[in-house]
């Protein structure tokens, strides 16, 4: 049992092998056990590894994998490669599925032919995104089956589990990650690597094209395979009850863990009802559970989405239960649990005090809190970006209205560069450029790096052009995705599997989006730096700035 | 084996190797047969950020993280992540910390004045008695590189006697770990901060 430095062992791995991975690498080899044909996704926090892991290997193990331009574009090609009976995996960080969200939807009315499992990780407590939604929603929203593993054991079962249904249903299924089972690293047993079947296409407009008419049609078979569904979760061994006794918890993924620790740290024994699949619910399966007891805590992560459908079942099921969660502030709805937080609620329901060791350390932790000064991330030294913000400072000599995007240059928002008032979503900062010149006179500054300008700014751009908005559109182009571990994407002309292709250059695009005033400066070559904002910033209409310089980080990892 | 579980926390700067050191104590557990559990942070926060991953060895562990009040020991590669991570120590902890500082932005900057270290210990001895402070940078340096600062305090944590594997399992855990060209820096690094802990104990460390 080793943990794996070697991406090929995930490859090479036979079964009954122990090794230790992260939950990501264990997604990937499920996928692998399960003759996954193609791998797609858009870099995310803490969804990067599942594609950096079969990228490295995926020559070798003959599986297709790319990092898509975004999640949408992801999610279609991986259900295209489903559509002609492939098996297909694509990965992505939550906010992603808002982005795939649109062909999310209407692809559950369609269905899928190959398996097609989703990988969608959520970030409580935002260690690296922008908030903190929590996507057992989007598996509501869309109707599809979910599974929620509790670690990385389970999430390589799990994905073999979430093949089998998709293939069964004919459904996409979700496998709802978070940051502490994509980034916890545990020991996972192999299984044996299936053989990929061929697939084949079979026309069936009546089923694929979503027109109204069928679309009215694909929505009643929906309705008909998750009931299908409702029926499979109720046998599923993806959830299970622990322990004994009058007090019931109600629980899943990494919240499970919690659980076990918390009854141990005040000394309460409970029975435990841990959910593996999440949609639809195994109503059956928690009526009966609710009637063996007298009352239940619903202990979950982020939103009440357990909670609030427990409490349903139970009054459906005419359960004579008290049923006690976030809903009446047992546990929090915000950030992530840990033991400590699940054992406070635990503690107040059952009314049994908490350790003492646990209180001490927290009331002795106040002081010592106060005196640990802050350490925020920051931009690396000798970072491009810190330039190319100094120049913008310079050139409108701190005046511009910034709106920045997604990436380790949103990090130029903080002293002393302070460059940066408004980042909200991938691709954002076109938009809200064009926007913010409307109602000001102030010099206006669109700011977004090279991976984030293909993922999502270009209709931005189309849209500043022909609506002649007066904005500077600055491109960091550090020749990277840096924020996710170095991905490559279609400007640095090499594809994840490593082949050469053809650089997609961010100043043509420019070009053809309308924009007339495109220059391509090297950030540190300041005075030009600077004299390009300048220049941009008295145009008439929209201009683009293209910063260039390859990241530092890419030219650390050179030497090393 | 059902070995009481070790809860270690590694606590410091992006950049300075916290998982890399996690890696090499879990890969060392998993030799000797042990169980092992990581709770790692990447991305955004190792930006030269705090990053704190939570090491579980042994025993019958869930949790990816560790409680507040329940590590037995804490490897602080910098003297405020230390500080910041002293809420998961008790009475028995063992804190092993680096004594040099990385000074974060917010002080550069003029927002907020780094701790003397006396400060910082002495927070940290509310908890704790068992507390060595060592300049892990210069014996780095000595070692060959700054960069094997993470593992002179691996090497100083080996020195406690807290770790239920043996000395070997770690040095195999480095040899598979670091580069070829780094690792002769890297095990002198583990064993100048195994000597410079022993030689610390002797006034840090309260006997039991």
């Amino acid at each position: 049992m080793y943990a794996l430095r070697d991406p090929h062992l995930l490859l090479e791995g036979k079964p009954g092998d122990k090794y230790l991975l992260l939950g990501n690498e264990a997604v990937a080899r499920g996928a692998l056990e399960a003759g996954v044909h193609i791998v797609t996704m858009y870099p995310g926090t803490p969804a990067s590894e599942i594609g950096d892991a079969i990228a490295q290997i995926a020559n070798v193990a003959g599986v297709y994998m790319e990092y898509s331009t975004n999640e949408k574009v992801a999610l279609e090609v991986a259900a295209g490669a489903s559509l002609v009976g492939g098996r297909a995996l694509t990965a992505m960080k939550m906010v992603g599925l808002n982005v795939a969200s649109d062909t999310l939807v209407t692809l559950a009315y369609a269905g899928v032919r190959g398996g097609l499992v989703i990988a969608s990780a959520d970030d409580p407590d935002c260690f690296s995104s922008q908030n903190e939604q929590d996507n057992r929603y989007h598996a509501l929203l869309a109707n599809i089956p979910c599974l929620e593993p509790s670690n990385p054991q389970e999430a390589r079962e799990m994905v073999l589990s979430a093949f089998e249904i998709s293939e069964e249903l004919q459904l996409p299924v979700m496998l709802r990650l978070v940051t502490r089972v994509s980034h916890t690293r545990g020991v996972v047993a192999f299984g044996q690597i299936k053989e990929r079947r061929a697939g084949s296409f079979v026309r069936d407009p009546k089923r694929l094209v979503m027109v109204p008419q069928n679309a009215r049609g694909g929505h009643m078979t929906l309705l008909e395979k998750m009931r299908t569904a409702s029926m499979i979760v109720e046998q599923s061994p993806h959830n299970q009850i622990f322990g004994a006794g009058s007090l019931g918890l109600i629980t899943s993924g990494v919240s499970y863990n919690y659980c076990v620790e918390a009854l141990r740290l005040i000394g309460v024994t409970a029975k435990i009802l841990k959910l593996g699949t999440v949609n639809p619910l195994p109503v059956a399966l928690i009526s009966k559970f609710l009637r063996t007891v007298n009352q239940v805590a619903v202990v979950e992560e982020l939103e009440p989405f357990l909670e609030l459908q427990v409490d349903a079942i139970a009054h459906r099921a005419a359960a004579d239960v008290r049923i006690l969660g976030k809903l009446d502030g047992f546990f929090p709805r915000h950030g992530e649990f840990s033991t400590g937080i699940v054992a406070e609620g635990l503690s107040k329901i059952v009314g049994k005090p908490l350790p003492q060791s646990y209180e001490e350390a927290l009331k002795k932790a106040v002081q010592a809190d106060k005196l640990a000064i802050p350490r925020p991330p920051m931009l690396c030294p000798g970072c491009p970006h810190t330039a190319s913000f100094h120049a913008i400072r310079v050139a409108t000599g701190g005046k511009a209205i910034v709106a920045t995007d997604i990436g380790c240059y949103a990090l130029g928002y903080q002293p002393p560069l302070c460059v940066g008032d408004v980042m909200i979503s991938m691709g954002a900062s076109v938009g809200l450029a064009a926007g913010l010149s409307k109602a000001t006179t102030d010099p206006v500054i669109g700011v977004v790096g090279d991976s984030t300008f293909f993922h999502a700014s270009i209709p931005g751009l189309v849209n500043a052009a022909y609506n002649d908005h007066k904005f500077v559109y600055v491109v960091l182009d550090n020749m990277t995705t840096a924020m996710t571990g170095h991905q490559p994407h279609p400007g640095t002309g090499i594809t994840a599997m490593g082949k050469m292709a053809k650089r997609i250059e961010i100043e043509e695009i420019a070009r053809a989006c309308g924009i007339e005033f495109v220059k391509v400066v090297d950030p540190f070559e300041f005075k030009n730096a600077v004299s390009a904002i300048q220049e941009a910033v008295r145009q008439k209409g929209p201009a683009v700035v293209v910063f260039r310089r390859p990241c530092a980080e890419l030219k650390v990892r050179e030497i090393k | 084996m059902n070995l009481k579980e070790i809860n270690i926390i590694v606590a410091g700067v992006g950049g300075q190797g916290v998982i890399l050191a996690t890696e090499i104590l879990g890969d060392a557990a998993l030799k000797r047969g042990l169980g092992v559990i990581i709770g790692e942070i990447h991305g955004m926060a190792q930006r030269g950020g705090s990053v704190v991953s939570h090491v579980r060895i042994g025993g019958d562990v869930y949790s990816p993280t560790i409680a507040e009040g329940s590590a037995d020991a804490i490897l602080g590669l910098e003297p405020v992540e230390a500080l910041r991570a002293v809420k998961f120590a008790n009475s028995d902890t063992r804190i092993v910390m680096n004594s040099k500082p990385t000074v974060p932005v917010t002080v550069s900057t003029g927002a907020y004045k780094y701790p003397a270290l006396e400060e910082i210990i002495e927070q940290c001895r509310k908890f704790t008695e068992h507390i060595v402070a060592l300049d892990a940078f210069k014996i780095a340096e000595e070692a060959g590189s700054p960069l094997v600062l993470n593992i002179v305090l691996v090497g100083a944590l080996a020195a406690t006697g807290l770790l239920p594997m043996k000395e070997e399992d770690l040095v195999q855990g480095i040899k598979r770990h670091v580069p070829e060209k780094f690792l002769t820096a890297n095990l002198k690094a583990f064993e100048a901060g195994k000597h410079a802990a022993l030689l610390g104990l002797s006034s840090h460390f309260k006997r039991t």
